[in-house]
């Protein structure tokens, strides 16, 4: 598009300005940025080569990358994959069902809200999945442990964005149920929770990614699991291409967790 | 000068009587709406017009049940209005559709709380969306429509749920001049086919003369009702109507007593911000 | 007849009201503990009485070893935070201010922003060893990307009118810096900041618990070894109080700045 511009204003100097008001665009962007990721990669794989960075610190960038299929089939990758997938999605539907009713009752009650909504942001701060010692002494060293890790720290954005959204409707809405005559129920199911749904996906997100993070993070640490003990495994068997690649690969899927999460909640969006 | 309470009416359908609303207590109190009566009789369209800042939109809560804490008294039909009362529809300023629903779900609204099944549900909505214009949309969302579209979903709306008297309060404020224009045509259409009674809330002069058969003048902070204009038309409203002399009699016989409050209004906001630069 | 209206309670009455639910909920939950550890439903130590975690309370805070700890502990959150919020500012400056940096990096940091960082840490240990090093480590890289991600869209947010004026005026760049960047990113950084203690906080600890003979991590995880639950619980309150305490320091000292130049 900005090329045909620049093309009509420039008549001759078409050539030129098409390359590099193309750089300047977005995709050319994204592609630069590509790139130079790449380039970086590709100068660490050489450092290691000529020596300047120890091949025992630092396997190669190659070598990482190969690893990821070897470990894919001896490891039983997918396995654990779901593995974590699933203490994600038991922690997802606690934090639904339970974000969203606190959420709600915070509304419904004005005295608890004006009492405990602060406190409930102080917990949003608060480094909850520093009592995983404790949660093992209580649940063991189980699934249960890290489900209900993930559910803790993920719990308060789910309940302050779900009270965020419920408060926010605007008041026109609620007059129109209210020229309805709708019960107090109707109203709460009809109006203000249809209204504060795009608020409630967001604490949704904001929670689960919070889940995510900290499930995986206490399979490490605790070695037990999917993925996050793979990693744990790996490093206390010094398989440096393993490990760096199961990192690797943890990376990849949080970043499509995330990504998914994003085109759901932008899907959900325009109805507003 | 207000004017008397009328006497109780039976063939009256609203009866609004000496309704006086304060804000605040004692010194700093502010008299929004002072000892306003008036009535509406069945199928007449009744515009009230005042310079903004005369308590029209408080009136507007006061009727339809929305504010309470008030003097005085409202008889829709003979019986008391405390709190929102199913025989008064009311149509709002602000953007008012569900953006969740589709139109025709909007539009059912009413029908859905009253209980009504499925099809009987939809095959009304039908009838309302067709009145108003719209057929064709009703599997679109709010988001697609203009916003004079949407108004007519709000305007469907309340109408599917049947009141006796549809109160709107200045539905038509957020339009541009030619989709007002256009609009308040299509309502008081609507109005004269199913002979409904309308109370509309209106700063637009134009508008208030060019839809009612009568149009009640308030005045400026504390609000009183200044004067009662009866409009002798003829309908339908056409842009002959509208062009001819009489209706520019109307309209500067209005106008007379609205400027007066007008100004106040905007002599009251200018000493307002001298105060406050005062105080500082 | 006046339709019945909601009462708003004036405002000393709904402190009360705010206060008595408060309460009533810590003594509520205090003396559900409490039952709970005497009733001996899980496993006897598992919920230590409420006077076993007072001792160890008093225990863990009157000893020299808990507050070298400590200190261990704080340096190195502190030298985390210091890097990593150098590197963030820095970082996220360039990418708000240049829109070409900006689309071709700044997805880089959204989308790395929330893993889990955790995992990093063998890899630290190689790179840093064992040491306090490999935790200042975990801790940088926690902070890094809320820092910068906030002062970029801070750097973004800066009303463009403003900048507009102060060329307008012809003013010199430190002028612009001075006068209009840097109040106008104060809000960003220190919001940024906020979060990338947090995440910070809990970088680092979480390597003391994996592996370290020193700081409060490994004090936890040390009372965790020997199954000492009420010194476990004694710390992880000293914890949480001091985590939120100065999460709603800086809160305050934001809000009290704000308010002093308005």
């Amino acid at each position: 598009m900005t090329a045909t511009k620049a093309a009509r204003s420039s008549g001759s100097t078409w050539t030129r300005s098409r390359g590099s008001t193309w750089l300047r665009s977005r995709t050319g962007a994204r592609v630069v940025g590509i790139a130079s990721s790449i380039a970086v990669i590709a100068l660490v794989e050489l450092l290691i080569i000529a020596g300047a960075i120890n091949a025992f610190v630092v396997p190669k960038p190659t070598q990482i990358l190969l690893a990821i299929p070897r470990i894919i089939a001896e490891e039983n990758v997918l396995h654990r994959f779901w593995q974590t997938a699933q203490e994600v999605i038991w922690a997802s539907l606690m934090l639904a069902v339970f974000g969203i009713a606190l959420g709600s009752l915070l509304f419904r009650f004005v005295g608890l809200r004006l009492a405990f909504e602060a406190w409930v942001g102080a917990l949003a701060a608060a480094p909850i999945v520093l009592m995983y010692p404790l949660f093992l002494v209580i649940f063991g060293r189980s699934t249960t442990t890290i489900v209900m890790i993930g559910f803790a720290a993920g719990l308060a954005p789910v309940i302050l964005k779900t009270l965020d959204g419920l408060s926010g409707t605007r008041k026109v809405l609620i007059d129109v149920g209210r020229s309805f005559k709708l019960s107090r129920g109707q109203q709460f199911r009809k109006v203000l929770l249809p209204a504060a749904l795009p608020a409630v996906f967001v604490g949704l997100k904001l929670g689960l990614i919070f889940a995510m993070i900290n499930i995986v993070g206490v399979e490490f640490l605790i070695n037990f699991g999917g993925l996050g003990q793979l990693i744990n495994e790996l490093a206390e068997r010094y398989d440096l291409p393993g490990t760096y690649g199961a990192i690797l690969f943890v990376i990849l899927a949080s970043v499509l967790f995330f990504a998914v999460l994003e085109r759901i909640e932008r899907w959900l969006r325009p109805v507003e | 000068m207000a004017l008397r309470a009328p006497p109780p009416d039976p063939s009256t359908l609203l009866d609004v009587r000496n309704i006086t609303k304060r804000f605040g207590t004692g010194e700093e109190a502010i008299v929004a709406v002072d000892d306003v009566s008036f009535s509406v009789a069945p199928g007449e369209f009744v515009s009230i017009i005042g310079p903004s800042g005369c308590g029209k939109s408080t009136l507007f809560n006061i009727i339809g049940g929305l504010t309470g804490d008030y003097d005085g008294s409202v008889t829709v039909e003979g019986s008391a209005v405390s709190g929102t009362h199913p025989a008064i529809g009311m149509v709002f300023q602000e953007e008012s559709t569900f953006p969740w629903r589709t139109v025709e779900d909007n539009v059912a609204f009413p029908l859905e709380i009253a209980g009504a099944p499925k099809a009987q549900r939809m095959e009304r909505a039908a009838h309302f969306i067709a009145l108003v214009g719209l057929q064709g949309f009703e599997r679109r969302y709010p988001s697609e429509l203009s916003g004079g579209m949407r108004q007519r979903v709000a305007i469907a709306r309340t109408l599917a749920s049947e009141p006796r008297i549809l109160l709107m309060d200045e539905p038509f404020a957020a339009l541009d001049e030619q989709t007002r224009l256009l609009l308040g045509d299509k309502v008081l259409q609507i109005q004269q086919t199913l002979q409904q009674t309308t109370l509309l809330i209106t700063h637009n002069l134009t508008e208030a003369v060019q839809l009612s058969d009568r149009v009640l003048v308030m005045t400026y902070r504390p609000g009183r009702l200044k004067r009662s204009v009866r409009i002798d038309l003829p309908h339908p409203r056409d842009s002959e109507v509208v062009s001819s002399a009489a209706f520019g009699q109307f309209v500067a016989e209005i106008w007379q007593d609205l400027r007066e409050e007008a100004s106040r209004g905007v002599e009251d906001a200018e000493s307002r911000v001298r105060k406050g630069a005062a105080r500082r | 007849m006046a339709a019945a209206g909601g009462m708003r309670p004036d405002s000393s009455s709904a402190s009360h009201r705010v206060w008595l639910l408060r309460v009533a909920f810590v003594v509520i939950a205090l003396l559900a503990w409490e039952a709970l550890s005497r009733s001996g439903v899980l496993f006897k130590d598992v919920v230590p009485s409420l006077a076993a975690i007072g001792r160890a309370l008093a225990n863990v805070l009157s000893t020299r070893d808990f507050y070298a700890n400590l200190g261990v502990t704080a340096q190195e959150i502190g030298i985390a935070v210091v890097i990593g919020g150098v590197a963030g500012v820095a970082v996220g400056i360039m990418l708000g201010a240049n829109r070409f940096l900006s689309q071709a990096f700044e997805s880089l940091l959204l989308y790395l922003g929330p893993t889990p960082k955790i995992i990093f840490f063998p890899v630290m240990i190689m790179w840093f060893g064992v040491g306090t090093g490999s935790k200042i480590a975990m801790g940088v890289v926690s902070c890094f990307f809320p820092i910068a991600i906030s002062t970029a869209a801070g750097m973004r947010q800066i009303d463009t009118v403003l900048i507009r004026v102060g060329r307008s005026f012809r003013a010199s760049t430190w002028q612009m810096v001075k006068s209009i960047y840097l109040p106008a990113m104060r809000e960003p950084i220190v919001t940024g900041l906020r979060l990338g203690l947090g995440v910070a906080i809990i970088g680092t600890l979480l390597a003391e618990t994996k592996l370290s003979n020193r700081g409060l991590g490994y004090l936890v995880i040390q009372s965790y070894a020997l199954f000492d639950m009420p010194k476990m619980y004694a710390l992880l309150i000293v914890l949480f109080v001091l985590s939120i305490g100065v999460n709603a320091m800086i809160g305050r000292f934001s809000h009290a700045q704000r308010r002093a130049l308005a």
